[in-house]
Parts: C-alpha cells; structure tokens; sequence
C-alpha cells in the first residue's frame, strides 16, 4: 500500500503578470522608459493540503478565488511560483471537456489524439475504443468531423475519453453540467465505479448538490488562502450562508 | 533540469509527437482535392516560371537550368515553410498548452517533422524527375554518385531549422512582430541564396574577385552553404556555367567551409533548444 498522499501540496504560491495593454511586443520592449502597465496578482498566497488515496475532495470559492489555478497547477500547466506540488499516479485534467479536439477530424481520429495527450499509447487506446465509444453513445457519429458535433456531444465524448484512460487521479472542473441530465446520471455513475475501485478526484464546482452528491470533504477558497476545510455538509452549510449575506449586504 | 531530462521527457511523449505530426499532415490536405500535390504544385510552377526568366531575360545558358534550381528551391522552400509554421505552432496550440501537460518543444517539433516529410517527397519526386530527363535524353544525366550524401546533408539542416524553430517560436509567443521579422527576413534570404544563380557567378564577381574575403562570409551563412551543397551532391557539375556569354568553370564544395556550417547548425540547435526550454512554461502564462 502507498502510503503516500495522492496529493501533496506544500505552502503553494502562483503569482501572474497582468499587462493592460494586451500582449507584449517590441513596442513595449523599445519604449523600456515608460512606466509599463504590468501588475502582479498573487492567486494562490501559499495554500497547503492533501489529499489521500481513494479520497473525493472538492473546492469551492467565489470567482477568482484561484480553483482553476490551482487543478491547473496540479496539471502541471502552471510552475508554482514557490512551494510544491508532488502528485502520485496518472492524471485526467477534465479541465476544460474537448479541450484537444481538432474540429477537422472525426470522432474516432480525435479520441486517438486525445488518448495519446492524455499519456495512453495508440494501443492502450485501441484496446479501449470499444468501450469509449460505447460510453459516449456516439456510434452513429463518430466518423464525422467534430466539428458537426455540439457542445453535449462533445462533452459526451471528451467525458468519455477521459474516464476511459485508467487515471488514479481525476481533476474534475465544472464540467459534468454539460450533458443532458441522463448522461450527467451516468456520468456520477461512472464517477462512483472510479471511486469504487480506489480512484482520487479533486472537483471545483459551483453547483453544491452535485458536491454534496460526490465530495466527502470541502476545501474553502478564498482570495488566494485556504479558509476553510472539512466535512462537505459542514463547510457547504457556512460556504452557502456567507454567500447569501455577501449577496444581500455588500459586494467586495 | 538538464537538457537531457528534458529530452528523456520528450521521448516520453513521443507517441504524441508521431500523432501530432499525423494529425498535421492528415490536416493540411484533408479538405483539397489535390492533396499532397498542391504541396509541388507550388515550386514546381515556381521553378519554371523561373526557367524562363533564367534562360531568356538573364541569358544564362546553362544545361538543365531547371534541375539546379529546383535542387535549390525545394530545401529553401523547406527552410522557409518550417520556421513560418513553427513561428506561430506554439500560438496556435496555446488553448491545448493550458489545459493539459506536455513537452511544449512538441508544438514546434511538429512543425519541422511534417515539413521535413514533406521535403522528402518533394525530393522523391525530384529523383523521379531526373529519371524522367534520363530516359528522354541520355547524354544529359546529372545523376551522380555524391548523392549518397545526401542524408548527411539532411541532418545538417534538420539540426539547423529545428534549432531556429524553436528560437521562433518561443520569441514569437511573446512578441508578435519576431513573426512579420522572419516573414521579411525570408523573402530577402531568396535573393541572398545562390537559387537564381550559381555560386560560381559569386566568386567570380567582380566585386568578390577584388574582396576575395566577401566570398567567405558569404559562406559563413549556413543557409547558403547548404543550398550550395544540396546542389553539388545532387547535381553533376555543369561542363561550364555560361552567364551572358560569361563562362565559369565550376567550383567544388568548399569542405572546410561546410565544416563550419555543420558546427553552426548544432550549436544553433544546442542554444535554440536551451532557449525554448528557458521560456517554455511562461507561454501559457504570457501577460
């Protein structure tokens, strides 16, 4: 048994530059005595979890809290500014569903690519063709381009690529609201087989039933800080509250 | 981490690499009727309008005009189409880049891969094109043996066009204009190349004949050296080379010089790829 965390993270920090003026380019570069418009914002301000094997965690947070920085970091999209990220086992970034189609390829074609982003070998995927096409109930389509699909099949079918690559580790950001509610059914269901069988997920979401449905514990952004952690009811019960109250007293 | 951890990673995604470069040539083709012909159609034409300019403005009256230029144009249309496309690879794969992880060098190494095979087919067709010239005349073969060379010279500049792909691309994620730059920069190397002329009307110009070291930083340019070289290697020498009336006897490959091009193109691949791995996870961060 590993014992392990399958994730680790320690004192994290991910700073960005915002620059006003869009992009950079040699205007900005021979114009070097002008007071340039870049900002530093600091996203996460050095936050410290883990997550154990096996485990459902879910973060919350109002926008700009830093979730999606943060799955992103686990990603490795993103080098931490200071402090450590040590995950163990295979990742599926469901980050963004279909991120790696290209809309002139079909179906088929695009789960291969997919699949080998994603770290499978061509054969690994072969052996698994079956079963995502399956999953994703686009048999009828799926030698057509992508680009004819619509946003529920594509979800549908990066959905299903992605809990078909045997991941020990799932990054699940607000992605399950795409499908028509029975593919959403089948989707917690499909996520509960992943956790049966000793699968890791970490979930950002803003929809607190499908939280409650799926996450055992809570973990509270705010600006950049862990604010709270703990059992979901718990934390989801106080998250709800200071929402409501923020909404009705002020805006910050 | 060293550059040989980072080339252990990319071996790693290897796979992904052989699909990317699938996915390209698969795409690139895959909506025109013509195909991978629309890809020789271009130098083709390109090289008889040339031809005709060659032979019956410039008066340039050499044998098999068309054959030494296209022996010219097809690797600088090569060097030209991989450092436009790896210029912009990693731009057009920022929204793949954010979302998932990977070498980011595969962006631009994809580029030069699927270019480079469609250079060898290029040349494929070339030799098939000399065979045709053969059959029809045979006492005007340029077949010759040098060309057992040729990988060798394939490698030269796959190592200098990788090096300077990554330099592009990873300048262009940042500054936008490195793209109009290079784009300029190209247009003007066509005229610098010994592709319209040979390298014998070089050294005999009347302007290097009294600067004999103009010849030598001529040469130092490694585009030029291999231009020069893929020529020689695929090409017999013509008996001479006749210039308005001028005739030049032909010059054989400078090796010393095309030593110091071999060294150029690995040191250029060396400090591109440090380069690339330098700047290569603040692209998706690029304010």
């Amino acid at each position: 048994m590993d014992l392990a965390p399958a994730i680790d993270v320690k004192d994290l920090k991910k700073d960005f530059l915002l620059s006003h003026s869009g992009i950079n380019s040699f205007k900005t570069m021979l114009t070097w005595w002008k007071k340039r418009d870049i900002q530093k914002l600091e996203v996460l301000k050095g936050i410290t979890f883990q997550v154990q094997h096996g485990e459902c965690v879910a973060v919350v947070g109002r926008n700009g809290a830093g979730k999606s920085t943060l799955l992103s970091l686990l990603a490795r999209v993103y080098r931490p500014t200071s402090g450590s990220v040590v995950v163990q086992g295979r990742i599926a970034p469901l980050l963004e569903l279909g991120a790696g189609f290209h809309p002139d390829l079909t179906g088929l074609e695009n789960i291969f690519f997919n699949g080998v982003i994603l770290g499978l070998t061509r054969k690994e995927i072969q052996s698994r063709i079956e079963q995502i096409v399956e999953f994703s109930e686009l048999r009828g389509q799926i030698d057509t381009p992508v680009r004819t699909y619509s946003s529920g099949m594509l979800a549908r079918l990066g959905f299903s690529i992605a809990v078909h690559i045997d991941a020990e580790i799932l990054l699940v950001d607000e992605v399950l609201a795409v499908g028509d509610l029975r593919f959403e059914q089948k989707c917690y269901g499909k996520i509960d087989e992943f956790r049966e069988q000793g699968g890791t997920i970490l979930f950002v979401s803003h929809n607190l039933e499908s939280i409650l449905r799926v996450a055992d514990r809570c973990i509270w952004l705010k600006n950049g800080l862990i604010y709270h952690q703990g059992l979901s009811k718990e934390i989801l019960m106080e998250y709800q509250e200071e929402s409501l109250s923020l909404d009705s007293v002020e805006s910050p | 981490m060293t550059m040989l951890d980072e080339l252990r990673e990319l071996w790693k995604f290897r796979e992904m690499l052989f699909t990317m470069v699938q996915r390209e040539l698969k795409i690139r083709y895959k909506n025109s009727v013509l195909g991978f012909f629309w890809s020789l159609l271009n130098p083709l034409i390109t090289v008889l309008v040339m031809t005709v300019v060659f032979k019956y403005v410039q008066q340039n009256a050499t044998k098999n005009l068309n054959a030494y230029i296209l022996a010219a144009y097809l690797p600088y249309m090569f060097f030209q189409l991989c450092l436009l496309d790896a210029s912009q690879s990693v731009l057009n794969g920022l929204n793949l880049a954010k979302k998932i992880y990977f070498p980011r060098e595969i962006l631009p190494l994809t580029m030069v891969i699927s270019n480079f095979i469609h250079f060898l087919l290029a040349l494929v067709v070339f030799f098939i094109y000399l065979l045709g010239v053969y059959l029809l005349f045979p006492d005007k073969i340029p077949f010759q043996w040098t060309t057992i060379y040729l990988p060798f010279l394939l490698v030269i500049n796959l190592a200098l066009v990788t090096g300077l792909g990554l330099i592009v691309s990873a300048l262009n994620t940042f500054y936008e204009d490195v793209k109009y730059i290079v784009t300029v920069l190209l247009y003007l190397l066509f005229f610098i190349l010994p592709i319209m002329y040979f390298i014998e009307s070089v050294k005999n110009a009347p302007i290097v004949t009294d600067h004999p070291w103009a010849y030598d930083v001529y040469l130092l340019n490694p585009v030029a050296m291999l231009t020069v070289a893929y020529r020689k290697i695929l090409l017999a020498d013509p008996p001479t080379i006749l210039v308005q009336q001028a005739h030049y006897k032909p010059i054989p490959l400078d090796m010393p010089m095309m030593v110091v091009t071999t060294l150029m193109s690995f040191a250029i691949l060396i400090y591109g790829y440090a380069l690339f791995n330098r700047l290569k996870w603040k692209f998706v961060e690029r304010p």
